[in-house]
């Protein structure tokens, strides 16, 4: 089966927009062999208006190989079932911030893994307590 | 109110069991639950080896909620596109893969920008956003 995600998106801003519909199999760098790393799936609750790290990447048990074709899912699930589109958490790599994840957003972006790009969360300057769900797939080094 | 929304299904069978994920979310202004993204640009280009360019050439309204998405359509596996933002190395697209993020084009120099290798890379891209500066001539 692999590791395959696919994308569907629809928009009235434009007249004519068809929508894009689009799958991957994410694979090892510049070949078809399937990756064969994941973080797992985790969550992770922040409740203080301060950066933390969601990915370590020294700390991964397996380490990533560094500069490859890994990538990383992170949703914004609100919290206790009530999603909140008012609360937005940063997303970082290496404190450079990517963007905002309000409630119910998700994103799939590709990583570097080298050992200073940590991935970052911040919720500030709200401390409205929010669940991101997260999970990265990446090559053993 | 104009609708974008975006879905994902993500499978693995990395795990013990297989893993499946599937979410939506519909695209809304910064830090609101009535307005929906209004504004988008979308393109389907070759993109030549050889220097660093920006992907968007206006400038989205800074720290809002856009999202950009971006596919590396190179049909040769090889073949990839480094993306970086303000010099911050972000991740590679080979051929066949793509992105979906909260772009925060936090300032002028918050700009995505991309570098072919291996060959001329085809992207398509679409950023949903609140508003732009165009680049005056």
């Amino acid at each position: 089966m692999a590791t395959t995600a696919t994308v569907s998106i629809s928009s009235d801003i434009a007249p004519g927009f068809g929508g894009i519909s689009e799958s991957m199999t994410l694979t090892q760098a510049g070949s078809l062999v399937d990756i064969d790393s994941t973080s797992g799936f985790q969550i992770r609750k922040l409740s203080a208006a301060a950066a933390v790290d969601l990915i370590t990447m020294t700390a991964e048990i397996v380490e990533p190989k560094d500069s490859v074709a890994a990538k990383i899912y992170i949703r914004n699930i609100g919290y206790k079932g009530v999603i909140d589109k008012s609360v937005g958490v940063t997303i970082g790599v290496n404190a450079e911030p990517i963007g905002k994840l309000y409630g119910g957003d998700w994103m799939m972006m590709p990583l570097t893994c080298i050992d200073a790009d940590d991935i970052t969360a911040d919720p500030s300057p709200s401390d409205d307590t929010v669940v991101l769900e997260y999970v990265m797939f990446y090559e053993e080094a | 109110m104009a609708t974008t929304t975006a879905a994902v299904t993500l499978t693995s069978d990395l795990l013990s069991d297989n893993m499946s994920v599937s979410a939506t979310t519909t695209c809304m202004k910064a830090g609101t639950t009535a307005d929906g993204l209004d504004g988008m640009e979308y393109g389907y280009l070759d993109l030549v080896t050889g220097d660093e360019y920006d992907l968007i050439g206006a400038t989205p309204t800074a720290s809002k909620a856009s999202k950009l998405y971006l596919k590396n359509h190179s049909t040769d596996e090889t073949y990839f596109i480094a993306i970086t933002q303000n010099a911050q190395a972000i991740g590679k697209l080979y051929g066949g893969d793509w992105m979906f993020i909260p772009a925060d084009f936090h300032d002028a120099a918050g700009d995505i920008a991309i570098t072919a290798n291996g060959g001329t890379n085809k992207i398509c891209y679409a950023l949903f956003h609140e508003g732009i500066t165009l680049v005056t001539t």
